[in-house]
């Protein structure tokens, strides 16, 4: 069992980290280039990081980025960890993770659905969740949400009411 | 003219049985599958009131829909309302089945569910409490014996104006029996 | 010849009406054995009535035709099951036949499930087939030895053995067989530590899952009628039948009493728990009777 400051000492040596951060006990947030996630994801997972919690997504459209966010959790160290990077929000494209973890499959498919970011490798990416959607993903920040509301449903009318 | 009288006696005796015999459908899609385990059991019983659970949908009356519906589980309510058997009853349970409650501006949660099946009784509340619930069911009981819970009759006359209002959030809906 | 039809009519009807009120004190009983006020006891007429009133739809000839057969087969079962007085076929080897005519009921929900093809009730009734694998095997030793011993394989042969007192009952004479009995009568009935075919909570009530309306109702009607034709067999058989009718049904509810409330305590096996329940001390001690009887 390895404390926060001894993995994090352990990562800087072994790997090319942009940057890291300690957020909370047990919790520790790292960040990555695109080409070196796969290969430092690869890494984690011989290092006993074998729980991949989630993929989320998160889309920061003044920077023009999607940010990945990868949780992983060992069940030795008892630290879970937030492996991070940012792509690009034009091109929207990264790579799979599927060979590391079969489950993977299903979160970018999820992905795809609500961000619209394809994952080259996954060849699946019918929708998993959302039904027949032909607008822009609805998790991106430029979806209208009011806008698209207005325009499928019909408010309830009462009496009294304009 | 007389038969007429006799028959309509006879539609007394039927909505008189139905009222104290109903199997209750719940489609559990929110939060308010939670109130209905205490309504069936040892503190509310419903039972005495001959309402009790039916396993499917061939077998129910009630179809008691517990929540928001997304439109892709609101899918899955018309193909099971279709697939009950006449007559049969729908009631919208909190108030997201009324006006989307607390998912009003929801991109994928419908608003007002008596615009794609027909909806006989209302129970409003975030959530209703089982009181509420049993109350509902008392209010169907008499709507059904006073005949007004016409739900699935209008659903069949008017059935392209349900049809029409479905396809415009699901798009295509295939028809099962 | 019109008469007799007359009388088979009257013990059908008279069958569906008993095994209903039955159903009904069941569910009254159950209630408060939950702490609750529970249905009217005329709630399970109500419920028949209601479904004969819905629409029905049905799912080609198999389906209506497997719907009938298990009607009509516990329906021909129950006349070959002495109530009290009404004896309607009293030859040799009633017993047996009975045995193989229970069978055609679930035969008929058999045919029924195929014909709908709904994968839940085909679960369903190989559940309900497995387990009667287990609890038949004991049932038929412990018949096999209670014909051993009553020298006579008619239902009503068994009942006039045990005629002439309380300390003639089978009950009496072959103590560990009856209680072997009433177990394999629990799965008989597919109560409660043996409903696995029925499971509403698992499987949508099994092999009756695409069952309403009308179809529901002969299927209730069928239960009601296998209620009387289970316990009634048992009375027959253990309990020393009986030439009152007011008596006869007593102790018919009284089986059925104890049935429903070691039903309303007891959670559900899984099927091949059943089985291999049945197959273990069961069957196991039915063969220790059948030696005790035999030497």
């Amino acid at each position: 069992m390895r404390s926060e400051n001894e993995l994090i000492k352990l990562l800087n040596r072994d790997l090319n980290l942009l940057s890291f951060k300690k957020l909370r006990k047990q919790n520790i947030s790292i960040r990555f280039e695109n080409e070196e996630l796969v290969s430092g994801l690869n890494y984690l997972k011989s290092q006993n990081y074998i729980h991949l919690a989630t993929i989320s997504c998160v889309d920061w459209i003044e920077d023009n980025q999607f940010e990945l966010i990868y949780q992983l959790f060992s069940y030795e160290d008892k630290i879970s960890l937030s492996v991070k990077t940012r792509i690009n929000r034009k091109t929207s494209k990264f790579v799979t993770i599927k060979n590391l973890w079969g489950v993977a499959k299903y979160y970018e498919r999820d992905i795809h659905d609500f961000f619209g970011i394809k994952f080259t490798g996954n060849d699946n990416m019918d929708e998993l969740i959302l039904e027949n959607w032909n607008e822009i993903p609805p998790m991106r920040k430029d979806f209208k949400t009011r806008q698209y509301v207005d325009k499928k449903y019909d408010w309830r009318q009462y009496h009294g009411q304009e | 003219m007389n038969n007429k009288y006799e028959s309509n006696k006879w539609q007394e005796v039927i909505n008189w049985v139905q009222t104290r015999s109903l199997f209750m459908l719940h489609y559990c899609t929110g939060c308010g599958a939670i109130e209905l385990p205490p309504t069936m059991t040892s503190r509310y019983d419903m039972s005495r009131f001959g309402i009790g659970p039916a396993a499917t949908p061939r077998q129910a009356d009630i179809l008691l829909i517990t929540g928001y519906l997304s439109t892709k589980t609101l899918r899955r309510v018309i193909y099971t309302y279709e697939q009950m058997q006449n007559p049969k009853f729908v009631m919208g349970f909190g108030s997201c089945t009324i006006n989307g409650g607390m998912y009003w501006d929801s991109y994928n949660t419908i608003k007002q569910l008596d615009k794609y099946i027909p909806v006989d009784l209302y129970i409003a509340g975030c959530m209703p409490r089982p009181e509420a619930i049993l109350e509902g069911f008392l209010k169907l009981k008499e709507k059904i014996e006073t005949g007004s819970a016409d739900g699935y009759k209008k659903y069949n006359k008017e059935y392209e104006k349900y049809k029409k209002n479905q396809e415009k959030v699901l798009g295509e809906v295939k028809r099962r029996q | 010849m019109i008469l007799n039809i007359f009388g088979f009519l009257l013990m059908a009807f008279s069958a569906m009406a008993l095994g209903l009120l039955f159903i009904g004190i069941a569910r009254k009983v159950v209630a408060r054995v939950q702490k609750r006020i529970g249905p009217p006891f005329y709630q399970a007429y109500l419920d028949v009535f209601k479904l004969f009133t819905k629409n029905s739809i049905t799912h080609g000839f198999i389906f209506d035709f497997g719907a009938i057969m298990a009607f009509g087969g516990m329906i021909t079962t129950l006349f070959f099951v002495p109530v009290g007085p009404f004896v309607l076929y009293g030859m040799n080897g009633t017993l047996l036949l009975v045995i193989y005519l229970m069978a055609v009921a679930y035969l008929g929900m058999a045919m029924a499930t195929v014909g709908s093809g709904n994968p839940l009730a085909s679960v369903g009734i190989s559940r309900a087939l497995t387990q009667m694998l287990g609890y038949e095997l004991p049932f038929i030793v412990v018949l096999l030895t209670l014909i051993y011993s009553s020298n006579t394989s008619s239902i009503i042969g068994i009942v006039q053995t045990q005629q002439s007192g309380f300390m003639n009952w089978n009950l009496i004479n072959i103590p560990i067989g009856t209680a072997i009995a009433f177990v394999t009568l629990l799965g008989l009935m597919g109560k409660k530590p043996f409903d696995a075919p029925i499971a509403p909570s698992e499987i949508a009530s099994g092999p009756v899952v695409e069952h309403g309306g009308k179809y529901l109702a002969f299927i209730m009607l069928q239960h009601a009628v296998s209620v009387v034709v289970k316990t009634a067999l048992f009375v027959d058989l253990f309990l020393g039948g009986g030439n009152n009718i007011f008596i006869f049904i007593v102790k018919m509810l009284i089986v059925w009493l104890l049935v429903t409330l070691i039903g309303s305590i007891f959670p559900r096996f899984k099927v091949e728990e059943g089985v291999l329940f049945y197959w273990r001390w069961p069957l196991i001690a039915a063969l220790l009777q059948a030696v005790i009887i035999i030497f």
